[in-house]
């Protein structure tokens, strides 16, 4: 018996429910050399700023138990080059493409929203207010809820296009966030992103990363992220994006019965270039074994 | 590059914690070039340690099988000394850059810190089947630790041995050994592979002698593949990528006060830095 895999997500219609998180999949053509980026159920590029940016001094990663610890601080060669250059290349795997972007100030996601106007290809945006390891912009917006409304009100304010935001879990309460961004005007939330940590070389006494802290991910933080899913699937009405350590199809169906509409898949691409369409065939594989005719059936069923 | 499931068909352990093992990958070995590296899992998914081990392509079996060599130094290269014969790893591969020279180059020196020998006997190997003459200077910090001497022994025009304590070929390091001879053998081209504060000071000297120098810069990774600039190094042109547009590079583009290369040490790719410590 086949199973249905697909999912609309703010509009999006995706073939089946996964997809990279932004960052860890570059814009696809590396991947591309290990499998068919089109049998995903959407792209997610890598977050584009305004102006290109140099990104953090090395070392910016570093392996810690069950995960691994980044401050790449962004590296992008600006909005002009992604346009030019990626997204013509992306839009030939033929399935939706999310942009995710990222300002220092509130006009410059405005800004972006407003260039990527009628800009072909463009499914949706993918408000970036979670990045821990820039400066100004990123954190600092995702962390207050007051920031988050209004940086989602000036996006979907010069955007047509579905508005994702992208949460981060560095907060005492996300279920204040996800309602403010959802009264704003987001169609979609995506959580979480990485956790602060930080990690010393007791060689040396020196922080393992040059930025001296950086975000946590892979298999470290799932329980965290599930919970932070199950938390915001009760609190908003919106779909939301489960991200969190995913490395299986068994990882990303606690995401599913937690709340999430889909999933997206981040250190697990660097574990296994061939992650995603492993996780994809092994959730059909997990609906058809349990009687299952269609993902939906799972979402938000945890027995609570 | 390709994704394999390679089997083990051999693992000695050639000196205390230095082990070779042999998998078995036509596609990789039939398209790796000296100074490449793969990308291995050394672990079981959810392991407690994630991401995968990079390693220099040590030599290969054309068309059929090829070589690591490795210190047993972390949690990754600990659980990789113990695969068995017939074990499949899971390797990407080959990867990043190569070392490059040109057609009629008349004499190279090839100069290894350490497990640097790692990358440098597949270009000995290449360097001899194409007529290319070369001398090759090893270092290590004891005669146990030396690797690899008969190997290159066999194919270099001459082959220098450095070990600080003496109990092998000149007492010193490598540098040092360097900076004695470096004017007699006149070489056109310097191949150097080990600790990042030994590369530049070959580099030093190379430039010093206005020697074309070529170095493999190690740094933490996480794809391998280029996606998520993980493993950025500092050159004159920017930040580059060790894994993409490295992790051969010309000596002359590194910064290397600015890069700290030294530190850059993960499990498996590191030259055992501690051995070369530099005197001078």
């Amino acid at each position: 018996m086949s199973v249905n895999l697909s999912v609309t997500l703010a509009g999006i219609k995706m073939k089946n429910p996964v997809m990279p998180a932004s960052g860890t999949f570059g814009n696809g053509r590396e991947f591309s050399e290990f499998f068919d980026v089109g049998r995903l159920g959407a792209i997610v590029a890598k977050t584009v700023t305004l102006k290109p940016r140099e990104g953090n001094m090395p070392p910016r990663v570093c392996e810690t138990t069950s995960g691994m610890l980044n401050s790449i601080g962004l590296q992008n060669e600006g909005l002009g080059y992604f346009l030019k250059h990626d997204l013509p290349y992306m839009r030939k795997f033929k399935i939706p493409i999310i942009v995710n972007i990222a300002g220092n100030t509130l006009e410059e996601y405005a800004q972006i929203c407003r260039d990527l106007r009628g800009v072909e290809g463009v499914s949706a945006i993918e408000l970036n207010i979670s990045c821990p390891n820039i400066k100004a912009g990123g954190i600092a917006f995702g962390a207050s809820s007051k920031l988050a409304e209004q940086v989602t009100a000036a996006s979907r304010y010069n955007t047509d296009l579905p508005l994702i935001v992208k949460l981060t879990p560095n907060v005492y309460n996300i279920s204040k966030i996800a309602r403010a961004v959802v009264s704003a005007g987001a169609d979609a939330v995506s959580l979480i992103n990485t956790l602060v940590g930080m990690s010393i070389d007791i060689k040396t006494f020196k922080p393992q990363l040059a930025n001296y802290t950086g975000g946590l991910s892979g298999p470290a933080i799932k329980p965290v992220a599930v919970r932070m899913v199950w938390e915001v699937a009760q609190t908003v009405d919106v779909p939301i994006i489960g991200i969190g350590g995913i490395m299986t199809a068994e990882d990303a169906i606690e995401f599913f019965l937690a709340g999430a509409t889909a999933i997206a898949v981040g250190t697990a691409n660097f574990v296994n270039p061939k992650a995603m369409v492993e996780i994809i065939e092994g959730i059909e594989r997990f609906l058809s074994e349990r009687g299952f005719t269609d993902v939906r059936q799972l979402i938000g069923k945890v027995r609570v | 590059m390709f994704q394999a499931k390679a089997d083990v068909i051999s693992k000695k352990e050639i000196s205390p914690g230095v082990f070779s093992i042999t998998l078995i990958s036509p596609e990789i070995s039939r398209n790796a070039k000296p100074g490449q590296f793969v990308h291995v899992l050394c672990g079981v998914q959810n392991d407690k340690f994630l991401l995968r081990r990079p390693f220099s392509i040590h030599r290969v079996v054309p068309g059929r099988a090829f070589e690591i060599l490795f210190q047993v130094v972390g949690s990754g290269t600990k659980e990789l000394s113990k695969v068995k014969i017939h074990d499949a790893l899971d390797v990407i591969g080959p990867l990043g850059t190569s070392f490059t020279y040109s057609p009629d180059i008349k004499s190279a020196l090839l100069l290894a810190g350490g497990l640097g020998v790692a990358p440098l006997l597949f270009l000995a190997e290449e360097l001899t089947e194409n007529h290319v003459m070369f001398y090759a200077m090893l270092g290590a910090q004891t005669k146990t630790k030396l690797l690899r001497y008969i190997d290159f022994k066999r194919l270099a025009k001459k082959t220098f041995a450095a070990t600080e304590d003496g109990s092998f070929g000149h007492e010193g390091t490598v540098v040092a050994l360097l900076n004695r001879t470096v004017h007699r053998l006149r070489p056109q081209v310097i191949y150097a592979v080990g600790p990042g504060k030994m590369l530049q000071k070959v580099a030093e000297t190379a430039d010093d002698f206005g020697i074309d120098c070529q170095v493999s810069i190690e740094a933490k990774m996480a794809c391998g593949v280029g996606a998520c600039l993980g493993c950025t190094c500092l050159t004159r042109q920017g930040f580059k990528l060790t894994c993409k547009d490295g992790p051969i590079f010309n000596a002359r583009d590194i910064m290397w006060g600015e890069s700290e290369v030294e530190q850059l040490s993960l499990d498996g790719y590191k030259y055992e830095a501690a051995e070369i410590t530099d005197s001078d």
